[in-house]
């Protein structure tokens, strides 16, 4: 038994430390790449950890064992669909089996693992609106998902993972069924007339890897505009910033495109191409793979789906994992007759107003404020009670409060 | 078990079994060669912890023999192979969705997308090309034989999703010969089983997701055998039709109860006869006893307990063959189940207790008839020890009530302190979900 720890303590402390936490599988050799998807873009991947860890890499499998299949997603919850790919990444043995997976969620703002949700949306008006807030486990910018987007998530083995592969499926999809012509950009995004059509990330692991992607069909465009609008304030964060990018909707470019159809139609083009190359193997090809079906991401068929979904569901996953930022917001303060411009500083930390200050514009210097509200999460009310609690104080009690520390 | 687990060397040496199969369970993506380490480690274990039974990974020939080669009728025709399987997969909006949970699911409620179907016409030949479709309707003429004489026969085999997530079916070439031999019987005709059980493989990958990734859940696989010629003629078939249809399965038996089931023991039904069919599996022999079915649960009893004969021979137990766990004249233990004499369909779930049983030689194991009389002497000398019924669909299924006439019997099955029928239930399902490796259990995929 002590032979099995040995072996595979990597692996076993990976799931102690699991526990109730989402963890990156063994982060010294996961990559989480990012690129940018739908609405945000242009930003190079930061903080990509490739893994220099050599590995010995199994025998190629030869392309006729390969047998694909097109699982689509009963569910419509972005943090059911999120646990599902997760659960698949960590439990499916994709050796001889290629994996597709079709998901589409309800309206949500999905952001990049190291991203900073305040930055990316105005996160209080989402909650407002019923929109939820996800955080998903690839690298990249935020999106906003609707049932008029379609996520694509291609899984193979590690040695197998190959991005160009499948966004090119994608393009030969759209040109079969309905003869759009679509490029991919040197970024890896789908353009249409350069307008992009899709975003991708990805997840590099062992011994599993995915690449997931989105397809604009019929999205709400302008619910993904009002969404992705970030909270009126100064951020100084150094977390991956999405950059605003020009999309398009597919049935913008040809009004007889749906979500349901472009399902098959991306289905059956993976299908029917050749595993391990980029060959069209017809009909005959689509008779030897597994075909289509339906799954249902419940704990009864994924033992264990129930925890991952709580974990990406819960405060300390999507607001605790944001990177460390400062918000500076504009105080009025009683008696502001000599023009001080103030500024309310907070340093949050896992989404916990650490530090909460204020600043001369003219200095360096912060006057900590005490206030019950410290340690508590960073949202509007917070804020706004902080605020709040801060306009009975005066200019002069500010100005004495620096001096008499200065 | 919480992932925070002590690091104390007590509290690892108390739950070591549990350790072991958390670990196994959790390097299940590793190579081949861990697993085997872990089953290894595993087996051992169990070998040092003293177990009075082990499970030995072989099968001894001098207690069981492969099922005999079936002889195809001279003017049969053609067979059908595997390698001319034509595929016609389901659209995604053919697609059944996925039920949540188990209380919906019953037992053959639901089915898969597919199904598997070879036409045989001896008019072109003999079986024609074998083909995967998505599950649809059958149509047929009115006067097919199978509506009006029953020339019909089945088969009940399960798919089982092992610890480390490959699927395996329990010991296909049973299933196969038993079939083969119901079909020479009814004027159906025969085909090579090796061939189908590999057209099966391939269907059960197509739809594998149907099998939850759990290791208590399976796939139920229903192969038919029907006669499709439409004329009036009591004859032979020249048509037929075999065809698998899978239905996802939960626990057997609804939650709540203890497991155990009552009986109705009543000598004015018979299911079978000499020189009848009880011994092969055919529809004919279940329709006439849906209506018993339905008089023992008017009776608050679950199932029934088919007896025959003057001496009242216990013969199966619904849809079982029935196992007696007793001490005998000898004053020794003894498992006795009753004698492929014609009356009784010879089950696979029999046949492996029989030989695993014997390969462990820890009591007498023997074939005899065991008639009411016998079972009420044994129960008031307090010398019946389990009775339980065996089948694919529940692996063992104990009784503890008996209803004959007129009175109850109760039997102490679920009163024993390391039960027989429990040793079995574990050592099969290690068998068929691949805790053990064993050539019982068919990987198929």
């Amino acid at each position: 038994m002590s032979l099995l720890l040995r072996r595979n303590s990597s692996q076993l402390r990976l799931l102690l430390a699991s526990g109730s936490k989402i963890t990156r599988l063994a982060s010294t050799d996961s990559s989480d790449v990012g690129e940018p998807s739908s609405s945000a873009s242009a930003v190079p991947p930061t903080a990509a950890k490739l893994s220099n860890r050599q590995r010995q890499t199994p025998p190629a499998v030869p392309d006729a064992e390969i047998k694909k299949s097109v699982f689509i997603s009963q569910s419509n919850d972005i943090f059911t669909n999120l646990a599902l790919e997760d659960w698949l990444y960590k439990n499916f043995d994709f050796g001889h089996h290629h994996v597709l997976l079709l998901w589409a969620n309800d309206p949500c703002v999905v952001i990049g693992r190291h991203q900073n949700p305040f930055t990316e949306a105005n996160v209080s008006q989402l909650v407002e609106r019923g929109i939820t807030l996800a955080r998903r486990n690839s690298g990249g910018g935020a999106v906003y998902h609707d049932r008029g987007n379609l996520n694509c998530t291609f899984f193979t083995p590690r040695e197998r993972y190959d991005r160009k592969y499948n966004l090119n499926i994608v393009t030969r999809a759209l040109f079969r069924e309905w003869a759009i012509k679509a490029e991919i950009n040197e970024r890896d995004d789908i353009v249409i007339r350069n307008k992009k059509i899709s975003g991708t990330a990805a997840k590099l692991g062992h011994p599993n890897s995915y690449h997931h992607c989105t397809i604009l069909a019929s999205a709400n465009k302008l619910h993904l505009g009002e969404s992705l609008v970030k909270e009126p304030a100064n951020y100084i964060s150094r977390a991956t910033a999405s950059v605003p990018s020009p999309i398009r909707n597919l049935v913008d470019v040809n009004p007889n495109v749906n979500v349901s159809q472009l399902l098959s139609a991306v289905g059956y083009e993976y299908l029917r191409t050749v595993a391990t190359a980029l060959e069209d193997g017809g009909n005959a090809q689509t008779m030897q793979q597994r075909g289509f079906q339906l799954i249902n991401p419940t704990e009864k068929w994924f033992p264990g789906i129930e925890e991952l979904r709580s974990n990406y569901s819960s405060w300390d996953w999507v607001i605790g994992k944001t990177p460390k930022f400062t918000v500076e917001k504009d105080l009025e303060l009683k008696g502001d007759e000599q023009g001080m411009r103030l500024k309310l500083t907070v340093e949050v930390d896992a989404g916990l107003m650490k530090e909460i200050g204020i600043k001369l514009p003219h200095s360096d210097e912060t006057v900590p404020v005490v206030t019950p509200l410290q340690g508590k999460a960073y949202n509007e009310q917070n804020l706004n009670g902080i605020m709040g609690a801060l306009k009975l104080v005066s200019a002069s009690n500010v100005k004495q409060a620096m001096n008499g520390s200065g | 078990m919480t992932t925070k687990m002590a690091i104390n060397a007590k509290d690892i040496f108390r739950n070591q079994h549990r350790m072991i199969k958390f670990i196994a369970h959790s390097i299940r993506l590793c190579s081949n060669q861990s697993l085997k380490a872990a089953q290894a480690a595993q087996q051992q274990q169990q070998q040092k912890s003293s177990v009075d039974f082990e499970i030995t990974a072989s099968v001894d020939t001098q207690y069981t023999h492969a099922p005999e080669p079936i002889k195809h009728d001279k003017d049969l025709g053609h067979q059908f192979k595997a390698s001319q399987l034509s595929v016609r997969l389901a659209t995604p909006q053919q697609l059944q969705p996925k039920p949540d949970n188990d209380e919906e699911l019953g037992f053959g409620r639901l089915f898969t997308d597919h199904m598997l179907k070879i036409y045989y016409h001896k008019s072109l030949g003999g079986w024609q090309k074998p083909e995967i479709t998505p599950l649809e309707n059958l149509v047929m003429h009115p006067a097919a034989k199978v509506l009006h004489y029953a020339v019909e026969l089945f088969e009940g085999m399960k798919a089982y999703r092992g610890v480390d997530g490959k699927i395996r079916i329990f010991r296909p070439d049973m299933n196969m010969a038993r079939m083969n031999l119901a079909a020479q019987r009814s004027g159906l005709p025969t085909f090579e089983g090796k061939e189908f059980v590999q057209c099966l493989s391939r269907l059960l990958s197509i739809d594998s997701e149907w099998v939850p990734h759990t290791d208590t859940a399976s796939l139920y696989i229903r192969p038919t055998l029907i006669g499709i010629d439409p004329t009036l003629g009591v004859a032979s078939s020249d048509s037929a039709l075999l065809y698998t249809i899978l239905s996802p399965v939960g626990s057997y038996f609804k939650t709540g109860s203890t497991g155990a089931v009552s009986l109705l023991a009543d000598p004015a039904y018979t299911r079978a006869w000499p020189g009848g069919v009880g011994n092969r599996k055919m529809g004919s022999n279940y329709a006439p006893t849906i209506n018993v079915q339905k008089e023992a649960a008017s009776r608050g009893l679950q199932q029934v307990l088919w007896l025959y004969g003057e001496d009242h021979q216990l013969t199966e137990v619904g849809t079982m063959n029935i196992f007696m766990f007793y001490v005998n004249d000898q004053g020794e233990q003894e498992l006795v189940t009753p004698p492929l004499n014609g009356l009784i369909l010879p089950g696979i779930t029999r046949d492996s207790i029989l030989n695993m049983s014997r390969q462990w030689g820890k009591f007498k194991v023997s074939e005899a008839n065991i008639t009411m009389p016998m079972v009420c002497e044994l129960l008031n000398q307090g010398r019946l020890l389990e009775l339980f019924g065996a089948g694919t669909a529940c692996v063992v299924s104990p009784v503890n009530r008996i209803n004959y006439l007129g009175q109850d019997l109760y039997v102490p099955t679920m009163e024993q302190e390391k039960p027989v029928h429990e040793l079995i239930r574990e050592t099969l399902t290690d068998i068929q979900y691949g805790r053990v490796d064993h050539p019982w259990s068919v990987v198929i995929d």
